[in-house]
C-alpha cells in the first residue's frame, strides 16, 4: 500500500479572517471510499474543492501522485481532468443534451473523436442507467436522473478519483436511493472515491475509510465499523449521536 | 380624402420616377445593418471573454498585468465609442485617415467605413450586453465546466457563451432594429442607404411628405421583418420541449422497490406484528396500548 493517489498535508483555507480549513492532513489510496462526515459548516465541502483546485488553499499541499498540484506553475485544467467531481447542485451544462454532456469532455479536453467519445459515453450512461435519456435536456429530467447523468459525465473522462459533494443533499428523499445505488455500484467496482455525504448508511456500509470534521478539522478518521460502533472523541459522539436519534 | 388621393397620386410619380433608388436603399440598408450586427456581436462577444479571463492573486504579475491591461482596453474602447454619436465617429474614421496620412490612404469604398462604423459601434453595446448575459448564468455552469477539466476559452465558448448568447437574443434583436434605423447616419460619408433615397428623390421632386410616408413604411416594413425572424430564430434555439426516451429506465421505474439502506419501503417483508400496528394505526391513529 505504498502507492498513494492524493495525499493532502497541512492544508488550510482561510475566507478573509475566518479559516475554514485548519492543517489537513490524510491520504487516499487507489481503490479507497473515503467519507467525510460532519455538520454542516464544517468545511468537508470546502476542503473537496481545494482538492480539486476550485478554491485554492491559503497554504499546504495536495500532492497528486506524489505532486504538489497547488504550485502556481501546475496547469489546474490538466490536473482536473484526471479528478472528477460530482456537485450537490449536479452542474450539467444546461444547454446540451445528456448525451453530450458525458461528451463534450471527451471531445474538448481528451482531443478523443466523436464517435469514440460517443460509444464512451453510452457505456457509461447505461452503467448508472440513464441510457434512454441521451436526447434530453437537463431541464427535462428529475433530479435524481440529473445526478446520475453528473455521475456519467464525471466517469466518462475516466478519472483516476471521483470527488463526490454532498451528491444527494439536494434530492428528494425518493430519489436518493437510485443515486446512492449507482454509487455503491462504483464502489464495488474499485473506484477511488472520496464522498462528502450526510448519508450516515453509506458512510458506513460502503466506504472503507471515514473522516469526521468539525471547524475545519478532522477530530477523528478510520475504518468506518470501528468509528460509528465506538468514537474514541466526545465530538465524534456528539455528532453520531444526533444522528441516531433521527 | 381629396388629401389622401393626392397623397395616393404622389407616391405613385414618386415610385415611378425614383422606386429603383428606394429599393436599392433598402438592400443597402438591410447589407450594412445585418453584416454590422453580426460583426458587432462578434466584437462583443470577444470583449465578453477578454472581460472574463480569470485572474487570482497568486497568478504570476506578468499575467496579471496583461489582464487588467486587456480589461482597460475593452473599457475604454465601450466608454468611447459609446459615448460619442455615431454621426460624429463616421465623419471621425472618414474623414481621419487621409487626415493621418496625407491623403496617400484613403478609404476603398464608404462601405467599409461604415461597416467598419456600424460593427464597432454596436460592438462596445454588445460588449455591455455579453457582460450581462455572462454574468446571469449560474456559475454551477462554469465549476462543471472546469471540474471536467476545460481551460477558459473551452469553458466560454462550449457552455457559458451559449447559454448567455440565448439570454442576450432580445438584446441583439434591439440591436438589429437600431442599426436598420441609425444607419440612416451614414449619409454623412455619403452612403446611399434608404434614407439617402429620400434625400435624392426630394431633392428632384420637392415631394417631401409623399417621399416619407414611403420611407416610414420602409422602415416599418424591415423592422417588423426583423422582429419576426429574431422570434424565430429564439424559437428554434430553444429546441424541442420534449424528447424521445430511447428504452425503459431501469433505475427509475424500479425507485419505489428500492430499499434505502437508511428507510424501508412500503414493499419491504414486515413482520405480523408490525402489519397489525400498521393496520391499528391507521385506524385509530395511534397504535393502542402505546404507553
Amino acid at each position: 500500500m505504498s502507492e498513494t493517489i492524493l495525499e493532502i498535508r497541512h492544508l488550510s483555507k482561510s475566507f478573509g479572517s475566518n479559516q475554514v480549513l485548519k492543517d489537513i492532513d490524510f491520504t487516499v489510496r487507489p481503490g479507497d471510499v473515503t467519507s467525510i462526515i460532519g455538520a454542516s459548516g464544517s468545511g468537508k465541502s470546502t476542503l473537496l474543492r481545494c482538492i480539486n483546485l476550485l478554491e485554492t488553499p491559503t497554504s499546504g499541499e495536495v500532492r497528486f501522485h506524489g505532486q504538489n498540484v497547488a504550485d502556481k506553475g501546475v496547469n489546474a485544467a490538466a490536473y482536473r481532468s484526471k479528478v472528477g467531481m460530482v456537485f450537490q447542485s449536479f452542474n450539467l451544462f444546461d444547454n446540451m443534451t445528456v448525451l453530450e454532456n458525458c461528451m463534450v469532455g471527451q471531445v474538448k479536453v481528451l482531443k478523443k473523436p466523436k464517435d469514440q467519445a460517443r460509444e464512451n459515453a453510452m457505456k457509461y450512461l447505461e452503467q448508472v442507467g440513464m441510457a434512454p435519456y441521451i436526447k434530453a435536456k437537463p431541464r427535462q429530467i428529475s433530479g435524481g436522473q440529473k445526478q446520475r447523468v453528473a455521475i456519467a459525465r464525471a466517469l466518462a473522462m475516466e478519472p483516476e478519483v471521483l470527488l463526490f459533494d454532498e451528491p444527494t443533499s439536494a434530492l428528494d428523499p425518493e430519489m436518493v436511493g437510485e443515486v446512492l445505488s449507482v454509487m455503491k455500484d462504483l464502489a464495488a467496482g474499485g473506484m477511488t472515491m472520496l464522498v462528502v455525504t450526510h448519508e450516515m448508511a453509506f458512510a458506513r456500509d460502503v466506504s472503507n475509510h471515514v473522516a469526521f470534521m468539525k471547524e475545519g478539522v478532522i477530530w477523528e478518521s478510520g475504518d468506518p465499523r470501528s468509528l460509528f460502533a465506538n468514537p474514541q472523541r466526545q465530538e465524534t459522539r456528539d455528532f453520531l449521536a444526533r444522528f441516531r436519534q433521527q | 380624402m381629396e388629401r389622401f388621393q393626392q397623397l395616393a397620386s404622389d407616391i405613385v410619380k414618386l415610385w415611378e420616377r425614383c422606386g429603383g433608388d428606394y429599393l436599392n436603399g433598402i438592400k443597402n440598408t438591410l447589407i450594412l445593418a445585418l453584416v454590422a450586427t453580426a460583426i458587432g456581436c462578434v466584437i462583443g462577444l470577444i470583449c465578453g471573454i477578454l472581460n472574463t479571463i480569470p485572474c487570482a492573486k497568486n497568478d504570476p504579475p506578468v499575467k496579471r498585468f496583461f489582464v487588467k491591461l486587456i480589461r482597460v482596453i475593452v473599457r475604454i474602447y465601450v466608454e468611447v465609442f459609446r459615448g460619442t454619436p455615431m454621426i460624429l465617429q463616421a465623419v471621425f474614421i472618414y474623414y481621419g485617415l487621409p487626415y493621418f496620412t496625407f491623403n496617400t490612404v484613403q478609404w476603398p469604398s464608404v462601405w467599409a467605413a461604415s461597416i467598419l462604423v456600424v460593427s464597432v459601434n454596436t460592438g462596445a453595446y454588445m460588449a455591455e450586453s455579453v457582460r450581462g448575459g455572462i454574468i446571469s448564468i449560474d456559475p454551477g455552469q462554469t465549476e462543471g465546466a472546469k471540474a471536467i477539466g476545460m481551460n477558459h476559452v473551452q469553458t466560454m465558448t462550449s457552455v457559458i457563451l451559449p447559454q448567455a448568447l440565448r439570454n442576450i437574443m432580445p438584446q441583439i434583436g434591439n440591436n438589429l432594429i437600431i442599426n436598420i434605423k441609425d444607419s440612416s447616419v451614414m449619409f454623412i460619408i455619403s452612403f446611399t442607404e434608404f434614407f439617402a433615397a429620400h434625400r435624392g428623390a426630394v431633392g428632384a421632386t420637392y415631394l417631401y411628405f409623399p417621399s416619407a410616408t414611403i420611407e416610414m413604411a420602409g422602415y416599418l416594413t424591415m423592422t417588423l421583418a426583423a422582429s419576426f425572424l429574431l422570434r424565430w430564430v429564439e424559437k428554434r434555439m430553444d429546441g424541442a420541449d420534449s424528447y424521445e426516451l430511447v428504452q425503459a429506465d431501469q433505475l427509475t421505474m424500479a425507485a419505489g422497490t428500492y430499499s434505502h439502506p437508511d428507510r424501508g419501503t412500503p414493499f419491504d417483508e414486515r413482520s405480523k406484528e408490525e402489519r397489525e400496528r400498521i393496520r391499528q394505526e391507521l385506524k385509530h391513529g395511534r397504535t393502542r396500548g402505546d404507553r
